[in-house]
């Protein structure tokens, strides 16, 4: 009989330390998404860093939403769709003109140079 | 035309293009992709419990979000209550807050609401909303225009 109960409180702990595991994981997954989050109303910070309302508020309503089997994609999307680019810290990639517009600036500026020395 | 400007012309023209583009894109965004949410048609008024009846509601209203812990809320609530009395209906939610606050708060300054409810947030979220107090026009069912912060009479005296 009490190998039966060293193997029941083997697998308890085993379960336990699984369910603990997963539910870190969660919570860790959620604090990190809320990192890539702006809060509009704060300078620069993300709605993991803010205690303004708004940032208490968004941070509740995707935890709901996590909650209840939304995966993070569909979430981020969702909040795209309502507060547009400017909520994700990580914009999707059709802002790719705004990464290639500053080395655009660069070449322009290096033929600026070049054929202002050459006339000289 | 030297050969040596080419790829400036070019350079600036895909700069303004660009710029355009940017700007453009940011002024499309607003408002189009928010909606009433259904769920603020499924709620009961706090006082009298009536569900809201998009019926009773006229092609003109305006949603109001507010807060009795928002200063800004207090100073364009005399707006709302002269908007209430030219008869145009104002749908009142009550976001984030404590009733008992809330209740007191609607007692020393009056209730120009139509409609009023209490929200934990959610619509709030639905609505795109960033702060107390926002204040959503509506006509034919469409959000026309949405002021962000206090009220002022500019914002309103088309609609007196």
């Amino acid at each position: 009989m009490k190998i039966f109960k060293s193997i029941y409180n083997l697998f308890f702990i085993i379960f336990f330390s699984l369910f603990i595991n997963i539910s870190l994981a969660n919570v860790n997954q959620l604090q990190d998404y809320y990192k890539t989050i702006r809060c509009l109303v704060c300078d620069g910070q993300s709605i993991q860093e803010s205690d303004t309302e708004f940032a208490i508020n968004l941070k509740e309503q995707i935890q709901k939403k996590y909650d209840s089997g939304m995966d993070l994609k569909k979430i981020n999307q969702e909040l795209v769709n309502i507060y547009g680019e400017e909520i994700s810290f990580s914009p999707s990639n059709n802002h790719i003109i705004l990464w290639v517009l500053p080395l655009l600036t660069l070449v322009l500026i290096f033929f600026l140079v070049r054929n202002k020395y050459r006339k000289n | 035309m030297k050969k040596s400007l080419i790829i400036p012309i070019i350079g600036l023209i895909i700069l303004g293009v660009s710029a355009f583009l940017f700007f453009n894109k940011n002024e499309e965004r607003d408002n189009k992709n928010v909606t009433l949410p259904s769920s603020l048609f499924d709620t009961v008024d706090f006082y009298d419990m009536k569900p809201l009846n998009q019926k009773e509601l006229d092609d003109f209203y305006i949603v109001n979000f507010f807060a009795s812990w928002c200063k800004p809320c207090l100073a364009e609530h005399p707006l709302l209550m002269e908007l209430q009395s030219k008869g145009i209906k104002i749908i009142g939610i009550n976001f984030r807050d404590d009733e008992e606050n809330f209740v007191k708060w609607i007692n020393e300054h009056g209730n120009p609401f139509f409609h009023i409810i209490r929200d934990d947030g959610s619509i709030a979220y639905e609505m795109g909303l960033i702060g107390v107090p926002e204040t959503f026009f509506i006509e034919n069912s469409e959000i026309q225009k949405k002021v962000q912060g206090p009220l002022f009479y500019e914002d309103i005296q088309k609609y007196l």
